[in-house]
């Protein structure tokens, strides 16, 4: 088999100040299942876009078939045959299994559409080509969400014209049995002789389902496996990372102390049956790829999202948040991972925002005096070091990573004794980040139980005592930060990692 | 996936209700349940089907969601000012009704224009832009009559009031041709499909290749076409034109396409829930006059009825997602 029908040579793009994509090469053969990995940020989705149209690259070479596409649209890329499936379903939930197969485009003759036509046309293509049944008439909004996928790709595949799909992320929102569901249509397509490329970051499905594997790191291709084994993840997963972790991180000087923060059992709809507990003077972290449920347990805790079942404890007491200024008022203070949206009020001052969780304080008769609140702001800008130092800039003007000192000093001054971060130096410079991790670490040691969201495995390793691992929406393990390399955590996120790392 | 019982019924509420209504009215008055009550009905239903499917045809394009999805008010304010122009030329400056017609479809077309560039060339809210609209409409409108009723003695008008086509009344064969019309575009063409899927997606029609912007371009064109084609109706209905009809038309019309969607097995705007719904909402005027509920208290209860319906609209689709 070396019937190449991809090959991408030399595509280079670059976004101000980002060199995103630096000469990296992508070939696909026929009929094979071509796996694409690498960190956020390596490029993955780069290169997708660029193959899609969507992003022109500034250099580099584009060949479907053997012959160059001279200009890369997507309309161009449409009738080379290239079809994409898209993370995002983009279905309408009161349409038919048939009417979302050929949306955009319908079948029809002068008396109208051949609906009858249409739906036999829908429901044997689910038969033949992907190997499974669903009635034409069921409406989208009663489907599982693997059927909802499969319909996503009979419509991109109806024409019987496509050579190449390219997946991106199929697996994210599936559970286990339903990944197995997706798995068989993707192999049936392979014996039709369609080529696919798979974007993932489940290092377990890539080297079950995969041929080959092309390992992206920076921008830059950084391997490729021509062989791809069951026991091959460890050996991709140094490919993706291959770097240490960075100085940045402050000594850890603490132990810890009583427990603080207890969840049993807890169960929701998006995790199941989370137990773990945060001490006082302990950094606790939570590793897990977009979609492991990391997001909403975070949200459950702070009161968002309400769970099913189990028990939240606060030192001892057990506690039910209807909402989160429930949770605030029982100590605990959340630094969200959208602080643009959520964490600030981007048109008010600095020195409003500082004071917003705690206007109690400087407040006498419902009345805020400005004085002391101005006071409190003055001084959380000395200690966080904020720039610039007005307390009356507007909080939209700050560069991003002074935007999340000014959420930290609203939770400093509210004197919160839990702090959730959630994705806590996403778009901050690395100067900023020196000295959050700084911050976060002296919280700890002043008695406060820190639990730390991150998508960025160095991170967590670097600031975190424990980290708790989340996969698929379960905890899969949990492991102590001394000694534990990045390469072993990224094994444990993905589920490349064959067995469990004992604490 | 599939919805729980309680949602299920919080979806045909609306419909227990009308039907407990018409079970009461039933009982109340004697002739409520005839032929002849049959017949008033429908011919009274006549405009506000038209405008129905105007606005079900916009809410189609656009989403069903009040505010940022598709809805357009001013319709009934087309039709008003059409009759307006019509009356005007017949009765007034002695013009023939061909005549009158392109003028008033000129007036018509322009509105239509005119929303279309307010929702799709500045992204104004729907409900905002169509309800300013619908002001000023009823303003030139009252420029146009000096707020006086016109009388209209033109025959073909006066056949659509009267006339009969095999027995049935005129007005109401040609309306049910042109829901006919409607449904065949709207449900049973590509064009249609594609005007749902922009409505039901915005994302999911784009990505599938289609032109969302000219969808919903065309639905507020066609929502002034039906204003105009509504005209004529409202001229047969009043023997002319009468100041101040568009109020009762809008509550009618917004009540009958979004009671539509409780008819509906999807519970989404259709059309022929929107034609089912208006002859509903006629139905009811008719009975509250048939056993002499006070006229004002009509308003009360239709507006109650409205509150209903939205509300368990909203209620449905918040459980679904």
């Amino acid at each position: 088999m070396t019937d190449t029908l991809l090959k991408m040579c030399d595509i280079t793009k670059s976004f101000p100040g980002v060199l995103a994509l630096d000469a990296v090469d992508l070939e696909v053969e026929r009929g094979e299942i071509h796996g694409l990995v690498g960190e956020n940020g390596a490029g993955k989705s780069t290169i997708i876009k660029v193959l899609a149209g969507v992003y022109k690259a500034d250099g580099g070479s584009v060949d479907i078939d053997g012959e160059t596409l001279a200009d890369v649209t997507p309309r161009s890329v449409h009738d080379a045959g290239v079809r994409f499936i898209h993370q995002e379903l983009h279905l309408v939930q009161h349409f038919t299994v048939t009417e979302s197969v050929f949306m955009g485009q319908e079948e029809q003759t002068l008396l109208g559409l051949s609906a009858r036509a249409m739906r036999a046309k829908a429901e044997a293509f689910f038969e033949t080509a992907l190997g499974t049944q669903l009635s034409g008439k069921t409406l989208i909004r009663d489907l599982g969400i693997a059927e909802r996928k499969l319909v996503q790709i009979a419509r991109a595949l109806i024409d019987a014209k496509a050579k190449l799909v390219v997946f991106d992320e199929p697996t994210a929102p599936l559970t286990s049995g339903e990944t197995d569901k997706l798995f068989a249509a993707i192999r049936k397509l392979k014996e039709q002789g369609i080529a696919m490329i798979y974007v993932s970051h489940y290092l377990a499905e890539i080297t079950d389902i995969c041929d080959r594997v092309t390992v992206l790191r920076n921008g830059q291709n950084a391997g490729r496996f021509d062989d791809v084994f069951d026991n091959s993840a460890p050996a991709m997963i140094s490919a993706m990372v291959g770097r240490e972790i960075d100085e940045l991180f402050p000594t850890t000087e603490h132990s810890a102390a009583a427990p603080r923060l207890e969840i049993q059992s807890l169960c929701a709809d998006a995790f199941n049956d989370v137990s773990l507990t945060v001490h006082r003077h302990e950094i606790v972290g939570i590793a897990g790829l977009v979609g492991s449920g990391r997001e909403d347990l975070i949200d459950t805790i702070y009161g968002l999202k309400a769970p099913s079942s189990g028990t939240l404890k606060i030192d001892g007491i057990a506690q039910r948040f209807r909402a989160p200024s429930e949770a605030v008022a029982a100590g605990i203070a959340l630094v969200p991972r959208d602080r643009r949206h959520d964490g600030l009020v981007l048109d008010m001052s600095v020195s409003d925002n500082v004071n917003l969780a705690a206007l109690d304080s400087v407040s006498r008769w419902t009345l805020e005096n400005r004085r002391a609140s101005h006071a409190v702001a003055t001084e959380m800008s000395e200690t966080l070091d904020i720039r610039p130092r007005n307390i009356a800039a507007t909080a939209r003007l700050l560069s991003g990573g002074n935007q999340q000192k000014v959420v930290l000093g609203r939770w400093l001054n509210k004197g919160a004794d839990i702090f959730i971060l959630d994705e806590p130096t996403v778009g901050v410079d690395v100067g900023a980040k020196v000295e959050i991790y700084q911050h976060i670490e002296n919280l700890a040691k002043d008695g406060v139980s820190v639990l730390v969201s991150s998508s960025d495995p160095g991170e967590l390793i670097g600031l975190c005592d424990r980290i708790l691992v989340m996969l698929r929406g379960k905890i899969v393990a949990e492991v102590s930060t001394t000694d534990l390399g990045v390469d072993t955590l990224v094994a444990l996120t993905t589920g490349g990692a064959v067995q469990e790392v004992a604490v | 996936m599939t919805q729980p019982m309680s949602q299920r019924l919080l979806g045909v509420f609306p419909i227990i209700v009308f039907a407990c209504l018409f079970a009461y009215l039933g009982v109340q008055s004697t002739t409520f349940l005839s032929l002849d009550t049959l017949e008033l009905i429908t011919k009274q239903a006549v405009p506000t089907v038209i405008v129905s499917l105007g606005l079900a045809t916009v809410v189609i394009a656009g989403g069903d969601d009040v505010v940022a999805g598709g809805i357009d008010l001013s319709i009934p304010a087309t039709a008003i000012i059409c009759a307006a122009i019509i009356a005007d030329q017949l009765t007034n400056q002695g013009a023939s009704l061909p005549f009158a017609m392109i003028l008033a479809f000129g007036a018509a077309a322009i509105i239509g224009a005119i929303n279309a560039f307010l929702v799709v060339g500045l992204r104004m809210t729907p409900l905002l832009a169509t309800l300013s609209m619908s002001v000023a409409i009823v303003g030139i409108t009252k420029v146009i009559t000096s707020s006086r009723r016109i009388g209209v003695t033109d025959e073909t008008i006066v056949f659509i009031r009267d006339g009969t086509i095999f027995g049935i009344a005129a007005s109401v064969v040609m309306t049910t041709v042109l829901v006919l019309v409607f449904y065949h575009a709207l449900h049973r063409t590509r064009w249609g499909m594609n005007m749902q899927a922009t409505g039901g997606s915005r994302d999911a029609a784009e990505i599938s290749g289609i032109l969302t912007r000219r969808f919903v371009v065309q639905s507020f064109l066609i929502a002034a076409f039906a204003g105009w084609i509504a005209s004529v109706f409202v001229l047969a209905r009043g023997s002319g034109s009468s100041p101040g009809t568009e109020e009762n038309m809008l509550l009618e019309m917004v009540l009958a396409t979004f009671l539509g969607a409780a008819f509906s097995p999807r519970r989404v705007v259709t059309l022929w829930g929107a034609v089912l719904g208006a002859v509903v909402v006629s139905a009811l005027s008719v009975g509250f006059i048939s056993i002499g509920v006070n006229v004002f208290w009509t308003g009360c209860i239709k507006g109650a009825l409205i509150l209903l319906v939205v509300a368990s609209a909203s209620v449905t689709t918040k459980g679904r997602s």
